[in-house]
């Protein structure tokens, strides 16, 4: 016992000595027991090139390795129609072919340039009302999600058509910027929509980080909310709730951008239902079951549990790279505008996730995900208007900004927000509006040197 | 698991700003620049522009096939040409950063597998097979391996008399597709064109856009080195081996996966070398300025792993399901000792040496 401690206090002293030694000035970062510079905790990688978001967990046994890459596999693995020997059970209608094709190198999706199909972002469509759980009301004949592309010989639901109009806007300073307002139409319904159909466009987000973000102990999520802002500083973080299909009762969201998914489990076989037409043990009906695009097949369930389970590994072990530059003059300037923005109220820097001895990879660590899991009023400008269980047609869940400014080098673009409207993160700042007017207005009246600063903060994570 | 823990923090804290801290004298910045613009200007360009000006080829032998009466001579000449393609494609996808990977270029040229349901669907099919069509087909009815398909036929025998009009017309559309792809790909590098990936893999650590230091982007090319080396050992010959089933190949119709990993992994030597046909500065002239043990054992690695693939001689997927599993398995544990050798030798070593 008493050698066990001395070794540790050895290896503190040790730790420390050789942490200082070889970078003095991540002392700058000591606001807190713990180095900002490791998002993930023990789980962040080094990696900063195109593979960031793909890293396993560094500590991942070798038999949990193993399972890791049988579930990488198969989110790379595309699907083709029935019958076929290889990977088959595609659609009949469908979002995309493959896990990866919106998640390409685990990262961000964005809208279709012009000329572009649509390939990583999907519309989820309802109408007034709720389901039988308290979720969106599917469209009859449509479900909720729109399915524009088909195997041969069926029709699609209908296609998307984007528009953008620009709208200039003015800093106090004077600098101009422009922000593209989005308008979706959907165009060739293969039978006709009713009147009241509420869209939602979704591109595809990171997926790195995210068995992290699930350790996150419920209690510290619902300790953050401010349902009815009893402290009154405009701020409400509220729990979203939504219908969890493996425990059969509602239970706190956490995915998703309005967080209504309770977990990566739901997520990813939804995923695979929805986006992709592949049945599986949650998920067992075809999206398009009781539409004239079913295809009538009794196939068996067409993704297996095991790769169901082993895909929801993959992605829950899929580790956040270490930040960068995080102790430079101009990135410590902008965190600092970050806070004094009050961006933090929402954006919470630091997380602790809790105990799981099951899963010791993921048990209590502290990380860094500049989120607080709860869904805020955003704004109408960003509104979607369709309620999606407890958050309304105007919230959205907190985004994670860990790894953001990464997207550039693993996505090659910066196209940010639930539908990828913003072209910059600039612009994404702008887009706030609803709780975060206030820091918005902060934003515009700061200097552009500043603001090159809160980026620069920004880009670093 | 506590000591575990601190341990591991303070060993993260030192790969976190290891290069921050690295002697000024160990870091020769202009040799560094160098190696970077001899990878565009050796490797990357010339890989691309190759692959362009083989499928440029492909698609004017295709028209030749198609053109008249079509010919075994004219099919084979395809055949060959295709393979030649492969071998460039194959080639870069040892570096398979920057357009190719965030454009999503990579899925509309080599999607595997085939959807051969809806192939044979749009081959019995009226619908007419124009640019615009094709362009907006799904991925896995278009690219290398559909054409594949359709020039060496199933079992790998096909012959000119087996080609239909309607397959004629698909692969004369699919080929002018590929050959639009790859001209595309091979722009994306060009320095004359705007936003190329030539300057913002060049200007590393000098205003380049993506690459905040040389240091970023010298990861990015060995993290791709070693990237490759795990998606042949761990992917396109393990899946094959652990499951037994033959049909898991990739490139099953032209018997070429054992080519395909060949010059995956000469992909990888060449960008240690830093030459493709031009000798330039690489990887190995900075590590051999200070470490030849490590040069040393990197080429050994190298060599060791292509004679690996070389000593299997049967079509890969009878190989790999039944005939040569011991071949298989130790080109999969040598291809894995390079990925291993790049991963905790030549990457720390990149760590000390570039800023």
């Amino acid at each position: 016992m008493r050698k066990d401690k001395l070794v540790v206090k050895v290896m503190v002293i040790a730790g420390v000595l050789l942490s200082v030694y070889a970078c003095i000035e991540p002392d700058a970062l000591t606001n807190s027991n713990y180095s900002e510079w490791l998002s993930g905790g023990s789980q962040t990688i080094f990696d900063h090139g195109v593979g960031a978001f793909g890293t396993s967990f560094p500590t991942l046994t070798e038999e949990r390795q193993q399972v890791h890459e049988v579930g990488d596999a198969a989110f790379s693995k595309t699907f083709v129609s029935a019958p076929a020997l290889i990977n088959p059970g595609l659609g009949p209608i469908f979002n995309n072919v493959s896990c990866t094709s919106c998640h390409i190198n685990d990262g961000r999706g964005k809208p279709p340039e012009p000329g572009e199909q649509i390939s990583s972002l999907l519309i989820r469509i309802s109408i007034p009302g709720t389901d039988a759980h308290g979720g969106p009301n599917p469209v009859p004949g449509f479900g909720g999600q729109l399915q524009q592309r088909s195997i041969f010989g069926v029709t699609p639901e209908a296609s998307v058509t984007i528009d953008y109009t620009e709208v200039e806007y003015t800093f106090a300073d004077g600098e101009t910027y422009s922000l593209r307002h989005p308008t979706y139409t959907l165009v060739d319904p293969y039978e006709s929509l009713p009147a009241d159909v509420m869209l939602s466009p979704r591109v595809a987000p990171p997926v790195f980080g995210l068995g992290l973000l699930e350790a996150i102990d419920e209690a510290s999520i619902l300790a953050l909310a401010d349902v009815n802002d009893l402290n009154k500083d405009g701020i409400s973080g509220k729990p979203n709730y939504a219908w969890n299909v493996v425990e059969g009762k509602k239970t706190i969201g956490k995915f998703g951008w309005k967080g209504a998914n309770p977990s990566i489990l739901q997520q990813s076989a939804g995923a695979y239902n929805e986006d992709m037409g592949i049945t599986n043990f949650v998920f067992p009906n075809e999206s398009s079951y009781g539409q004239p695009q079913y295809d009538n097949r009794t196939d068996e369930y067409e993704v297996s549990d095991s790769i169901l389970r082993s895909v929801e590994f993959y992605v829950r072990t899929l580790a956040v790279p270490a930040r960068r530059d995080a102790d430079n003059t101009t990135v410590l300037k902008g965190k600092q505008l970050f806070t004094q923005a009050n961006c933090v109220a929402c954006h919470t820097p630091q997380q602790r996730t809790k105990v799981n001895v099951a899963f010791p990879e993921i048990s209590n660590q502290v990380i860094f995900p500049y989120t607080d899991m709860l869904v805020h009023d955003m704004g109408t400008d960003l509104a979607d208007n369709r309620p999606d269980n407890e958050a309304t047609g105007v919230e959205w869940r907190t985004a994670p900004l860990w790894g953001i400014g990464l997207t550039k080098v693993v996505n090659g673009h910066q196209n940010f927000l639930h539908d990828g409207r913003a072209r910059t993160l600039m612009e994404a700042v702008m887009w706030h509006g609803g709780e975060a007017q206030k820091s918005k207005e902060f934003v515009d009246n700061l200097s552009k040197e500043d603001r090159d600063a809160l980026i620069q903060f920004l880009q670093s994570l | 698991m506590k000591k575990f823990l601190l341990f591991s923090i303070s060993c993260l804290l030192i790969t976190a700003c290891s290069n921050n801290d690295s002697t000024t004298s160990q870091v020769d910045a202009t040799l560094n620049a160098t190696i970077l613009d001899d990878f565009s200007a050796n490797l990357a360009r010339p890989v691309y522009s190759d692959l362009a000006s083989k499928t440029s080829t492909l698609y004017d032998e295709v028209l030749a096939l198609s053109d008249g009466e079509a010919t075994d001579e004219e099919l084979v000449a395809c055949q060959t040409t295709w393979k030649a393609a492969r071998s460039a494609y194959e080639q870069s996808e040892a570096f398979l950063f920057g357009p190719v990977a965030t454009d999503d270029i990579d899925p509309s040229i080599d999607t595997w597998p085939v959807n051969f349901t809806d192939l044979d669907s749009q081959l019995n099919s009226e619908n007419a097979f124009t640019e615009e069509y094709i362009n907006e087909l799904e991925d896995a009815l278009k690219g290398f391996h559909p054409i594949e398909y359709l020039i060496f036929g199933l079992h790998g025998d096909k012959k000119a008399k087996d080609l239909t009009a309607r397959d004629l017309e698909y692969l004369k559309a699919l080929a002018l597709n590929l050959k639009t792809l790859t001209a595309d790909l091979n722009s994306s590098w060009d320095p004359s064109t705007s936003n190329n990936y030539h300057t913002i893999f060049t200007t590393a650590g000098e205003g380049s856009t993506v690459y905040t230091t040389q240091y970023a982007a010298f990861e990015e090319l060995v993290k791709a080195m070693s990237g490759i080396c795990e998606e042949v050992a761990t992917g396109k010959i393990k899946d094959v081996y652990d499951s037994q089933d033959s049909t898991l190949e990739e490139s099953p119709f032209s018997k070429n996966s054992i080519a395909d990993f060949t010059s995956n992994i000469k992909g990888v030597q060449d960008v240690y070398l830093g030459k493709y046909t031009v000798d330039g500065k690489g990887l190995e002239d900075l590590v051999k300025n200070s470490n030849l043990q490590l040069d040393s054992d990197i080429k050994a690695k190298l060599s060791s792993a292509i004679a690996s693939l070389n000593a299997i001689t049967d079509p890969f997927g009878r190989a790999a399901a039944l005939t040569q599993r011991v071949q298989v398995q130790n080109a999969m544990t040598a291809i894995s000792a390079l990925q291993t050798e790049l991963d905790e030798n030549l990457l720390p070593f990149v760590q000390k040496h570039v800023k």
